[in-house]
């Protein structure tokens, strides 16, 4: 499983391909669609362009983008990017999940790598500021969620590694995710491409560069979650399956599955837990919330789905005041409706006899 | 294929300029509160007579489409009386025509999803009695690409077979008035996906056991698929159960029975 490339020089190739400052129309559009998925036109590129906010102020714009990656170290070692508590936006470009680093003996692991490729451009930066001259031995992926996943390609493919299940989902969602985010977020997406992890993980822990992780496959929050716990330090990185003070999303849950993954990390050692969204937890609050709002997301909704009330009847129901300052909760809430209502439906609502 | 879009397109032109000449004369149209460019074809089209825009006609629906082939709209026009017809549009949807609603001794209320082409307003007109369409209406933001993209279902070997699952419920509410909630197994076509020609739910009739009609809804093809209704039937103290009957374009009859549920809950 150790990776044997150079990962120096690969970080190096991506610094220097990075966008020229003045770039003719032309040359963007051709840079676009090289780099979008396949199923994207030239023509689709160009509506992208224009499509992006303000065209007549272009010449700022399009190359002032820039993410202002926050670096706290949450650890001896231990870095995290507190990405803000919100949804993707224009403003944000998706900084809005926590990415980390952690420095071993022998490199450096890094945990997601944000949502874009200028974000993974920032993330480079960053780690070469933080711990000069080091190998980035290995990259997880903790699931398949585009925020998480879309600074890939900044990175050596053989370094990047995921489940099984979190790479076959991204070969399948991710050109959909693509298309969407380009919508949200615009300019920030420009010249990402969707690149799946080369390593698939298997085993219950791993030895990178003279640190043990050990590593816990979990489902739920998507089809396949993985956590990693940093063996040396005991901090946990959850990955989706805890939010902490942000409301919990939901485009691929399972809800049990996601409570029982709750209860295994609740019963796991640890010092530290970096949720995927909001603050670090040291006291597991982060588990008890996430558990306790998809918990009532359910009864309630299950409630709805099984009087016969309209998904815009179920949205409008009051959110309890313990969730009220969760961060994005009634977007988030609203987002959930869409996501479980039909399936609970196809379960609540009395099967008829039909001639 | 080509031939059948290049048929559709003439009958649209010629539907539209007909429209254009009978409406453009005879009367003048309220401003359209959502702006959409649409707005003086559709009025032509589907609010013949006079037309008022009136906020008592309650759409409720997402500000942006997180599923656009699945968008929950909630019509409420039990602010006005005497509702003889509910017409829901997409504006600019290809097939703008969601559905029609004869609240024939219902309440004047559905629920139902929709499937978004695009970003567009979803435009509702209630005729009333005397003629006049109140018409009000919401934008919801969408990607693209909801009503060409085929049905889950074709990703189902066996899914014919289970064309016309139906779960429901029939519900009573108030005194007088009780809940129906129903979905269907349909993949409800569009006949804009390549190769799969259309083939969709286009009736819903829900009758007394008497023979009463309650209510009636013609469906059109941006429904989404399996589709759901939520309809409200005015229900006496002695009725006990209704009748529900569906076809759908292939001419496939649908019957099913409900009893009412005597739980009030708001
Ligand atoms: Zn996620």
């Amino acid at each position: 499983m150790r990776d044997t490339s150079n990962p120096l020089s690969a970080r190096k190739s991506v610094l220097t391909s990075a966008v020229s400052s003045v770039t003719p129309l032309g040359q963007l559009l051709r840079n676009v669609s090289d780099n979008l998925p396949h199923n994207y036109s030239r023509r689709r590129a160009l509506q992208l362009l224009m499509g992006s906010a303000c065209t007549c102020c272009a010449s700022v714009h399009a190359n002032q983008l820039a993410y202002d990656l926050d670096v706290t170290e949450i650890a001896r070692g231990t870095w995290a990017i507190h990405g803000r508590t919100e949804y993707f936006t224009l403003q944000n470009g998706g900084n809005i999940v926590n990415v980390s680093f952690i420095e071993v003996p022998d490199g450096v692991v890094v945990i997601d790598t944000g949502p874009s490729r200028r974000y993974g451009e920032a993330l480079l930066h960053l780690i070469e500021k933080t711990v000069p001259g080091k190998p980035i031995l290995r990259v997880y992926n903790t699931h398949h969620h585009p925020d998480h996943i879309f600074g890939n390609q900044v990175f050596e493919r053989g370094s990047l590694a995921a489940p099984q299940q979190v790479i076959d989902n991204i070969i399948a969602e991710a050109d959909g995710f693509s298309d969407n985010l380009y919508r949200l977020i615009g300019d920030w997406m420009r010249g990402t491409t969707v690149v799946a992890p080369g390593v698939a993980l298997e085993s219950d822990f791993e030895e990178v560069g003279g640190r043990k992780f050990s590593l816990f496959y979990l489902s739920g929050h998507t089809s396949s979650d993985l956590a990693i716990r940093d063996d040396e330090t005991g901090v946990l990185f959850t990955g989706d399956l805890a939010f902490y003070n942000r409301a919990p999303t939901t485009p691929s849950a399972d809800i049990d599955g996601w409570l029982e993954s709750l209860k295994t990390l609740a019963s796991l050692d640890r010092e530290l837990i970096l949720p995927g969204h909001g603050l670090r937890d040291e006291r597991g609050g982060s588990l008890e919330q996430t558990a306790d709002y998809i918990n009532w997301l359910e009864e309630s909704l299950s409630e709805a789905a099984s009087l016969g009330f309209t998904m815009n009847e179920a949205m409008a129901q009051p959110i309890p005041d313990r969730f009220t300052s969760l961060d994005e909760v009634q977007t988030e809430y609203e987002r959930s409706v869409v996501h479980l209502y039909l399936g609970l439906e196809d379960n609540l609502l009395p099967a008829v006899t039909v001639d | 294929m080509m031939s059948r879009i290049l048929l559709q397109a003439i009958v649209t032109v010629i539907a539209l300029t007909l429209s254009y000449a009978l409406a453009a004369d005879t009367r003048t149209l309220p401003e359209d509160p959502l702006n959409s460019v649409m707005w003086d074809n559709l009025a032509g089209r589907f609010f013949p007579g006079e037309v008022v825009i009136d906020q008592r006609v309650k759409v409720v629906g997402p500000h942006d489409a997180e599923d656009q082939m699945q968008v929950p709209i909630t019509v409420d026009a039990t602010a006005l009386d005497n509702v003889v017809e509910i017409v829901a549009l997409a504006d600019l949807n290809p097939i703008p025509h969601i559905l029609t609603l004869h609240p024939t001794r219902a309440q004047a209320f559905i629920g139902f999803r929709v499937k978004l082409e695009q970003a567009s307003p979803i435009r509702v007109g209630v005729k009333t009695s005397d003629g006049v369409w109140h018409v009000n209406g919401i934008y919801v933001t969408a990607a693209g690409g909801g009503c060409t993209a085929p049905a889950l279902a074709h990703g189902i070997d066996n899914w014919y077979q289970t064309l016309g699952e139906t779960r429901a419920l029939f519900r009573r509410e108030t005194e007088n008035s009780a809940r129906l909630s129903m979905r269907m197994r349909h993949p409800m076509d569009t006949g804009l996906a390549p190769g799969i020609p259309v083939f969709y739910m286009n009736t819903v009739e829900v009758t007394s056991p008497a023979g009463d009609e309650l209510a009636r809804v013609e469906l059109f093809e941006p429904i989404s698929e399996n589709p759901t209704l939520t309809l409200k039937p005015l229900v006496e103290d002695k009725l006990d159960e209704l009748l529900v009957y569906a076809r759908d374009t292939e001419a496939n009859e649908f019957n099913f029975t409900l009893p009412v549920t005597e739980t009030i809950k708001n």
